[in-house]
C-alpha cells in the first residue's frame, strides 16, 4: 500500500463557538451548551469551564456543581448545523476526498498532493482560510492514517495544528494514555488501568492473542490501533444504515399508557422521516432503558415497509415483549434499521383505500406544514400532560450517518 | 412377490410422481414410493402426507404383494440403465429387493409394506370434470401469483369457486391477484376448495397437454384428481380465502392499451436499472405516450423509455414493482392488453383486450406509494 497522507479537522468545542459568534459577550466566559433540566448533560462547554472538570456527557446538574459560574444554554441544533455546512461547503470546495465524520470533524485524504503543494502547507492554508470565512476555531493534525491524524488533532487542541510525519506516528502516540485512542471508552479503560495498562507503548508491547483473550474480537483492534495501524479509508459517501430517536423522561416511570403513546409518536415521526427519505426498513428494534441503566433491546424482521400502522403495531408488539418487569423506565427508543431505496407497497386486502389516502394527506400535511401540526391522537397525549414533557429533543436525536 | 417391467415405462411412471416425495420427509417411510401388485397390475404411491399421487401400470407377474422401495436408490439406478426388462423379486419376510437386469443384479433393501401411511378416501363428496388442457392452463395462469408466506396460509393456495353457470380459479398474494374464469364449465355443486399451491405444481408437471378429462372429486377436507392412469390425493386448505370480488376495483376510468411484448421488453430493460431489492419502476401515462422509468440511487443508475400507447383519462404517474408486472405480463398470452387504472394509489387491473373464448382472465397489481409531492 502507497503511503497515504490523511488530514484530520475539528471544530473547537464548536457549540460554545457557534454561541459565542451570536453573541460576542460570552467570549471568555464559562459556558455550557446542553439540557438545562435535571436529566440533561453538557453537550459542548468552553476551555473556561474545563478546568473546573467539566467535560462532555456530563450530567448537567454535576457540571452546574463543579462550575456554578457557568452560562448554561440550550443550544440551537439548526445553527450549529448552518455552520457546520458552510464548513463543510469551504472543505468540498477546496479538497479532492472528505468525509464529515460528524457535525464538527472531517477527514481529508491528502495522498499524492505532496508532490504539487506540500500537504502540511495546504492543510495549514485550508485551516486559516476556515477561521477566517467563518470565524470559528478549528484544529488539525495531518498523518499517515485517520486514527493517528484524529489523536494528532486532540493533541493539538485547542486551536492548534499538528504534522506527524510518516515513520514517527508509533513514537507520537506511545507516550499517550490509553484514553486517548478514539473508541476506548470508560469501561475500556478501566479494564486496562485495572490490568496496570496505562500508556499506548504498554499496551503496543501486550501480544495480541493476550488481548483477545481479554477483549474478544476488539482486543485485535485495540491491539492494532495501539500499533498505530488504521487502514480504513476516507469515505465521502455514507449510507445511511438506520434510522433511529430515542427518548429519555424528566422522571422515570412505569406509565404504561404514556409509554405508549410516546413510542406511537416516535414511531409516527421516524416513519415519516423515513418516507421522506424515500426509503424503506426491513427491520425494527425497540429500546428500553431501565432507571438502573440496565437496557434491553428487542427487534424483528419484517417485509420491507414504510407504512405507519403496520410500523407501530409492530413496535408496540416489541414493547410488550420486552417490558415484562414492572420497573421503571428512564428512555425509550425505536430504530428502523435495513434501509433500502423505494416506495411502500400497497395491499389489496390490509390497506383500505381510506387508510391509503389518509396516510398520504397527512404526509402532504407533514411536508407542507411541519410535523408538529398534525399526528395521531393517541401520540400527541404529552401536549396534555405538561409534567412529562420531554428533554433534549434536539441533542438526543440521532441519525447514525448522513449524506 | 415378483414381476417383470420395463426399465424406461417404469422410470416415466416414477419420475410423474416423484415430485411428491420431500428432500426430508416427517417420516423416514416417506422416501418410498409404496409398489403393490395386484394380479398383473402394479400400484405405484408416493406421499408426503399432505399430497399423494398413485399411478398404475401393467406388470408380467404370477404372484401378488407389495412392499416400500426406497426412491431415490431406484430412480438412480433407472435412471443408469439402458432400456431392458427388468425382474424384481421381493422377499416379504426380510424386505429385502432384488432387482436383475442384463448386466447383472442389484440388491437393496425395502421397508413393510404396512407402514406407509393410507391417502385418505372420499366418500360421498362433488365431482367436476374438465379436460386436461384447460385445467393446466388455468394452474398455468394463476399457480404464480399464490403466496409463499406460510404465515398465511390463506393465501398460500389456488381457490378454486364452483357456480351452475362458471368455474373461477383465483390467485393472490396481496399484492397481485389472478382471477381466470371458464364459462364452459359448469357445476351444481356451487361450493369453493382452496387447494395448496404444491398439489398444483405437481398436477402442472404431470397433467397431459391434450384435452384427456381430469375428474376431480372432493369434499371439504380432501380434493383427488384422476386422469388416465394417475391420481392425486391432496389435502385442502382449511382456511377462509379472502373477499377478492370486493377487493377488485370496478370503475376504472383510466384505460391503458398497449401492445404487451412491446411493454414487456421495456419493463425487462428499465428494472434493471431499478433497485435490486424493491424492484420499482414508475410508469408516466400522457397523451398516447407511456413513459417507463427506473432508478437506483445507490449506484446511480437510471433508466429512461418511451413507448407509444393508447390512454384514455387524465395524466397519471404510478409505481409498480416491476417483478409483479413482468410476471403478470409474462403469464399472459394475448397480443394486446388493457389496463385499467383509477388513481396513483389503486390497483391496475390487467385484462387481454380480447378475451379467449369461453374464459375471462384478469390480472391485478397493487401500486407503491409514491409521494405525490416529491
Amino acid at each position: 500500500m502507497t503511503q497515504r497522507t490523511i488530514l484530520h479537522m475539528d471544530l473547537d468545542s464548536f457549540f460554545v463557538s457557534v454561541e459565542r459568534l451570536k453573541n460576542p459577550a460570552l467570549i471568555g466566559k464559562p459556558l455550557i451548551i446542553g439540557g438545562t433540566s435535571g436529566r440533561g448533560v453538557v453537550a459542548s462547554c468552553s476551555y473556561e469551564t474545563r478546568k473546573f472538570g467539566v467535560h462532555s456527557a456530563m450530567p448537567s446538574r454535576l457540571a452546574k456543581r463543579l462550575c456554578p459560574e457557568a452560562i448554561f444554554i440550550s443550544g440551537d441544533m439548526e445553527s450549529y448545523s448552518k455552520y457546520s455546512n458552510k464548513v463543510t461547503e469551504i472543505i468540498n470546495d477546496q479538497s479532492p476526498t472528505y468525509e464529515k465524520a460528524s457535525v464538527d470533524e472531517f477527514y481529508v485524504d491528502l495522498t499524492g498532493m505532496d508532490r504539487f503543494f506540500g500537504c502540511y502547507k495546504w492543510a495549514t492554508e485550508l485551516r486559516q482560510k476556515i477561521t477566517k470565512e467563518t470565524g470559528l476555531p478549528i484544529s488539525m493534525a495531518v498523518a499517515v492514517n485517520k486514527l493517528v491524524s484524529k489523536m494528532g488533532t486532540s493533541e493539538a487542541k485547542p486551536n492548534g495544528q499538528r504534522e506527524i510525519p510518516a515513520g514517527e506516528e508509533k513514537p507520537f502516540i506511545a507516550p499517550l494514555s490509553v484514553k486517548k485512542i478514539p473508541m476506548v471508552g470508560e469501561k475500556t479503560s478501566s479494564q486496562l488501568f485495572s490490568m496496570g495498562v496505562k500508556t499506548i507503548r504498554t499496551l503496543r508491547e501486550i501480544p495480541p492473542k493476550y488481548l483477545e483473550a481479554e477483549f474478544g474480537k476488539n482486543g485485535l483492534v485495540l491491539w492494532n490501533k495501539a500499533n498505530a495501524i488504521d487502514n480504513s479509508p476516507v469515505e465521502p459517501y455514507h449510507e445511511q444504515k438506520s434510522l433511529s430517536t430515542e427518548r429519555t423522561f424528566h422522571e422515570d416511570t412505569t406509565d404504561i399508557v404514556f409509554l405508549k403513546s410516546k413510542l406511537v409518536s416516535l414511531t409516527e415521526a421516524l416513519a415519516f422521516e423515513l418516507r421522506e427519505l424515500q426509503k424503506l426498513t426491513a427491520c425494527v428494534t425497540v429500546k428500553i432503558r431501565y432507571s438502573d441503566f440496565n437496557t434491553l433491546t428487542m427487534q424483528k424482521h419484517l417485509p420491507y415497509t414504510a407504512s405507519d400502522p403496520l410500523l407501530i403495531q409492530t413496535v408496540k408488539d416489541l414493547f410488550n415483549k420486552l417490558y415484562d418487569k414492572r420497573m421503571l423506565i428512564r428512555m425509550i427508543g425505536v430504530r428502523f434499521s435495513h434501509l433500502v431505496n423505494g416506495s411502500p407497497q400497497i395491499n389489496l386486502f390490509e390497506d383500505t383505500q381510506e387508510m391509503v389516502s389518509l396516510c398520504q394527506a397527512m404526509d402532504w400535511i407533514k411536508n407542507r406544514h411541519g410535523t408538529e401540526l398534525i399526528q395521531r391522537a393517541i401520540g400527541a397525549k404529552d401536549i396534555l400532560t405538561p409534567k412529562l414533557s420531554l428533554i433534549n429533543y434536539g441533542l438526543k436525536r440521532t441519525i447514525k450517518s448522513t449524506y | 412377490m415378483r414381476f417383470i417391467i420395463s426399465s424406461s415405462a417404469l422410470l416415466k411412471q416414477l419420475s410423474g410422481i416423484s415430485g411428491v416425495i420431500a428432500s426430508n420427509p416427517i417420516v423416514p417411510i416417506l422416501e418410498n414410493f409404496l409398489f403393490e401388485v395386484k394380479e398383473t397390475t402394479l400400484i405405484i404411491t408416493a406421499s408426503d402426507m399432505q399430497t399423494s399421487m398413485i399411478t398404475e401400470m401393467d406388470v408380467e407377474s404370477k404372484k401378488g404383494g407389495s412392499i416400500c422401495v426406497p426412491a431415490k436408490i431406484l430412480i438412480e439406478t433407472l435412471k443408469n440403465l439402458p432400456e431392458q426388462p427388468l425382474t424384481f423379486t421381493i422377499d416379504e419376510e426380510t424386505y429385502s429387493i432384488e432387482i436383475s437386469s442384463d448386466r447383472g443384479k442389484y440388491k437393496l433393501s425395502g421397508e413393510n409394506a404396512t407402514d406407509f401411511p393410507k391417502a385418505p378416501v372420499i366418500k360421498g363428496g362433488d365431482a367436476l370434470e374438465m379436460p386436461s388442457d384447460i385445467l393446466l392452463r388455468a394452474i398455468n395462469m394463476t399457480l404464480f401469483a399464490a403466496s409463499n408466506d406460510e404465515l398465511r396460509p390463506a393465501m398460500t393456495g389456488v381457490f378454486l369457486n364452483m357456480t351452475d353457470t362458471n368455474v373461477t380459479f383465483v390467485a393472490t398474494d396481496g399484492h397481485r391477484l389472478v382471477r381466470y374464469r371458464r364459462v364452459d364449465i359448469a357445476s351444481d355443486a356451487n361450493t369453493s376448495i382452496l387447494i395448496p399451491k404444491k398439489a398444483l405444481t405437481l398436477l402442472k408437471s404431470s397433467l397431459p397437454s391434450d384435452n384427456t378429462l381430469v375428474k376431480l372429486e372432493f369434499n371439504t377436507s380432501n380434493a383427488y384428481f384422476s386422469f388416465n392412469n394417475t391420481k392425486m390425493i391432496c389435502r385442502l386448505l382449511d382456511e377462509r380465502f379472502p373477499d377478492y370480488e370486493n377487493a377488485i376495483p370496478v370503475n376504472n376510468p383510466s384505460k391503458l392499451a398497449i401492445d404487451r411484448s412491446e411493454f414487456l421488453n421495456s419493463l425487462k430493460i428499465t428494472s434493471i436499472y431499478a433497485n435490486k431489492t424493491t424492484h420499482q419502476v414508475r410508469l408516466k401515462m400522457a397523451g398516447s405516450e407511456l413513459q417507463i422509468s427506473a432508478e437506483d440511487i445507490d449506484f446511480s443508475n437510471e433508466a429512461n423509455e418511451r413507448l407509444s400507447c393508447d390512454f384514455t383519462g387524465d395524466d397519471m404517474e404510478i409505481g409498480f414493482n416491476a417483478k409483479f408486472l413482468l410476471e403478470v405480463l409474462n403469464t399472459m398470452d394475448a397480443r394486446n392488453i388493457t389496463v385499467n387504472l383509477s388513481a396513483p394509489n389503486r390497483a391496475g387491473v390487467i385484462n387481454p383486450s380480447e378475451q379467449l373464448k369461453n374464459e375471462d382472465l384478469l390480472m391485478l397489481v397493487m401500486p407503491v406509494m409514491l409521494n405525490s409531492y416529491a
